[in-house]
């Protein structure tokens, strides 16, 4: 009697245990979203088509079309060497503007413009005003490149 | 001249904390008292001089003086007061300063406490807590000082982020840490048994305050962070699953897990490795907290390697103090093994090893989606981002999980119960919960896993109430008390049991939240004209016009939105804020805030001329969450009032059962 409860407390142990390792690993596996720059997810190409993806960069410099009277906008991604045209429609982060770092999440089509599901501008904690010279918005955008990639 | 007197008084603290470090060993070693007392006083004074480090900080942020670096970078001359005072933990050096007070402060108080009750541990808790000190000082000596000086100071400072002008930033972290820090106490008395191979029950029964203190500050600090996230990130939700709000959730975990499962050791004399275990865990998941939310290493793995000494010297000390508690560990396990076993899987003790299962999954859930990122992109070329949708999945179960044990947590007795009364005691509450579910799904709910919580709620709810009219009907037929004193009678005679009562109903209410807002969230995107009106639930709203408004450092545009909802009509303003100092602008929610739901509304940009974006969220059940965690501050309070009795009681069994040679 007392053997068979021990095993019944080890064997539920195991079941639960299981029953989580498996829930955690197939929500792991499938919610994994890679992050690429413009380059990388050109070169991946074809690999990438359908998975939803994390293209980052900078808003390209006149770019940025809205379309009157909605929340539509279109622009380019930018890593200086290759763009990806992206579509989105929302209301942008306060952070969001031309020039300015962005990440673009949404599923990977090749050759056609990259649908927008969210649009992140990363918040810093310690974002420092860029003082307004050719050398300081120069060093800022380099810098902020740097930290997307 | 104040930052030097700080600067200074750190450095010294910083030698009397390796002072309290050696001291008390050589004591221990050559049986000499008076070494121990000197490691006493060192503490006290470490304590005494790194407040005036801290307050050395705060008259140069008060005084404006920009030649201090650290002051420069975090505050402006026109930050207000309050938020200059609170900008010494606006940056990661004056944080880990920060962080070192309170240690050195908690130290003292602990010396001066348990001195004389706990003569044996003193030496060895002096020692510990001084070498984390001294690691957290050096660092701020060394590698990440707020004392430096500009030689070209500028006029004005480069004030303090936005987002973080707000009072529920400038709570967040001050609980957060005195949570953290408060859990190296238990921590340096459990390496301290561990140490002086006395490994009774005495480290839990003489940290047992501690415990409940720091996960009461650490609770308080994440439901801050949330609070502050909700209202001013401006994006309807409370909790983004992101790695610097992980960071604070794990030591949570492990912690609740050691909560729950040190009652088993104090009743059952079982799990003793396990507790060991779980405390050495949470106060290394709060040094990993710490490191991983103040290093930088969180927002690019490039921005730790761009300061190596710094990020080098964080690993070291990570690994010092987990291979030395972890081989401690190891290294004693043969004297913990304990003679009693699990006897029946119907018992107390048996739903606590499954309460800490899912606890300690949920850590590891946790650490496995805030890590592999960070391994992935310093180990291979790409990067990884783990989404919400991970924790979600995952976590909507274990919860589930962990609500189904609280329910039947209080139908158990200790050692076991036959499976025929338990089968009877369980009938009535899960009636009443599986009533419940399908009520809900008939009614309002229209997902699986509301239904499930609603009837989980129910179900808990049930058997705790039985539990305690079961009490009553005792007390009043032994007595012959009237109901009302004998229920304040049971409560306070074992604060602790009911206190833990009060929690539950607490985290119920929370979960009812969760599962409200995350499930039956609706989000409306829109263009609006001065006119417009829109319908979400309940509510219409029109939007009336745009105005200018002034604070004192920033100014914005508001947007004056009418309301008519079932209860009344009121007006929101919701504002995009630009700070003096700052381009860019923040976003300023209004919200209205009621028992069955909130409605939240967000400015966006200027469409065209005369019309604007708005983001509109109805958020059923938000408020529960903070009124729930409202409830678990009283319970926890009322636990903490347990006086020695029961303590005593206990450690009397303790030392009866050691000198029969347990």
């Amino acid at each position: 009697m007392q053997a068979n409860r021990r095993l019944f407390l080890i064997l539920t142990l195991l079941i639960v245990c299981g029953a989580l390792g498996a829930l955690i690993w197939t929500s792991f596996t499938g919610s994994l979203v890679y992050f690429h720059t413009p380059t990388e997810i050109k070169e991946a190409g074809a690999d990438k088509t359908g998975q939803k993806v994390r293209i980052g960069g900078m808003v390209q410099e006149g770019s940025l079309v809205k379309e009157a009277g909605t929340l539509k906008i279109r622009f380019m991604v930018t890593d200086g060497k290759n763009q990806v045209p992206v579509r989105y429609e929302g209301m942008t982060p306060d952070l969001f503007r031309e020039g300015q770092g962005v990440v673009v999440e949404g599923p990977w089509q090749p050759g056609q413009e990259f649908i927008a599901s969210s649009i992140l501008a990363k918040h810093s904690e310690d974002y420092i005003p860029v003082e307004m010279t050719p050398e300081g918005i120069a060093r800022s955008k380099e810098s902020m490149l740097r930290s997307l990639q | 001249m104040w930052i030097e007197i700080a600067h200074f008084a750190t450095i010294v603290a910083l030698l009397l904390t390796l002072l309290q470090t050696s001291a008390p060993v050589v004591g221990v070693n050559m049986q000499r008292p008076v070494w121990i007392r000197v490691g006493r006083q060192a503490s006290f004074m470490a304590a005494g001089l790194l407040t005036l480090a801290i307050m050395g900080v705060v008259i140069s942020f008060l005084n404006h003086d920009f030649s201090v670096k650290y002051v420069a970078e975090h505050a402006s001359r026109s930050l207000p007061m309050f938020y200059l005072t609170t900008a010494l933990w606006g940056g990661h050096e004056g944080s880990l300063l920060f962080w070192a007070w309170l240690m050195a402060l908690f130290t003292a108080i602990a010396v001066g406490w348990h001195w004389s009750t706990h003569a044996r541990s003193i030496p060895w808790v002096l020692s510990i807590l001084g070498a984390v000190t001294s690691g957290f000082l050096i660092l701020v000596l060394f590698l990440s000082s707020p004392f430096e000086r500009l030689t070209d100071p500028p006029f004005d400072g480069q004030d303090l982020n936005p987002l973080l002008q707000d009072p529920g930033m400038v709570f967040h972290p001050p609980f957060l840490y005195m949570g953290y820090v408060g859990f190296a106490i238990p921590f340096a008395f459990a390496v301290a048994a561990l140490i002086n191979g006395r490994i009774t029950d005495e480290w839990i029964l003489a940290t047992r305050r501690w415990t409940l203190f720091s996960w009461a500050m650490l609770t308080t600090g994440i439901i801050f962070g949330a609070y502050w996230a909700y209202y001013e990130l401006g994006w309807g939700g409370y909790w983004a699953w992101d790695p610097v709000e992980n960071a604070s959730f794990m030591p949570w975990l492990i912690a609740t897990a050691f909560l729950h499962s040190v009652m088993v050791q104090e009743r059952r004399r079982m799990f003793k490795i396990w507790n060991l275990f779980l405390i050495i865990t949470t106060f290394a998941l709060s040094l990993l907290g710490t490191f991983l939310v103040r290093s930088g290493v969180l927002s690019s793995v490039h921005a730790f390697a761009s300061d190596p000494g710094r990020g080098v010297y964080i690993l070291m000390f990570m690994a010092v103090v987990l291979l030395f508690s972890f081989g401690l560990l190891v290294f004693r396990a043969d004297r913990l093994r304990t003679e009693v076993r699990l006897e029946s899987p119907f018992s107390m003790e048996a739903a606590f090893l499954f309460n800490n299962l899912f606890l300690v999954i949920a850590g590891l859930t946790v650490l496995l989606g805030t890590l592999y990122p960070l391994a992935v992109e310093t180990f291979g070329s790409s990067k990884v981002t783990v989404g919400a949708p991970y924790y979600n999945k995952v976590f909507i179960p274990i919860m589930l999980g962990i609500l189904l044990l609280m329910g039947v947590g209080p139908l158990l007795v200790w050692r076991g119960v036959q499976m025929k009364s338990l089968l009877q005691s369980l009938t009535k509450p899960a009636m009443v919960g599986l009533a419940g579910a399908g009520l809900s799904l008939l009614v309002v709910v229209n997902h699986p896993y509301g239904a499930i919580t609603v009837g989980l709620v129910l179900f808990v709810i049930h058997a705790h109430m039985t539990d305690v009219w079961h009490g009553i009907k005792k007390r009043m037929s032994n007595t012959g008390e009237g109901m009302t004193v004998a229920l304040m009678g049971l409560f306070t005679r074992n604060k602790r049991r009911y206190g833990g009562f009060i929690v539950h109903f607490g985290i119920l209410m929370m979960a009812m939240g969760f599962v409200g807002s995350g499930l039956f969230q609706e989000e409306k995107n829109l263009v609006l004209a001065q006119g417009d009106h829109v319908v979400i639930g309940r509510w219409k709203l029109v939007f009336e016009k745009i105005i200018d408004v002034e604070g004192k450092n920033w100014k914005a545009q508001e947007a004056v939105i009418q309301v008519e909802g079932p209860a009344g009509a009121f007006t929101l303003h919701p504002q995009k804020r630009v700070y003096q100092d700052h381009q860019m602008p923040t976003t300023e929610a209004a919200i209205f805030s009621g028992i069955r739901e909130d409605l939240y509304v967000v400015l966006g940009d200027a469409v065209t001329e005369t019309t604007w974006a708005f983001r509109i969220y109805r958020n059923p059940l938000v408020s529960w969450i903070w009124n729930g965690s409202g409830i678990m501050a009283l319970g926890i309070l009322f636990a903490l009032l347990q006086g020695r009795r029961l303590s005593r009681k206990i450690a009397e069994k303790g030392t009866v059962e050691l000198e029969r040679g347990t």
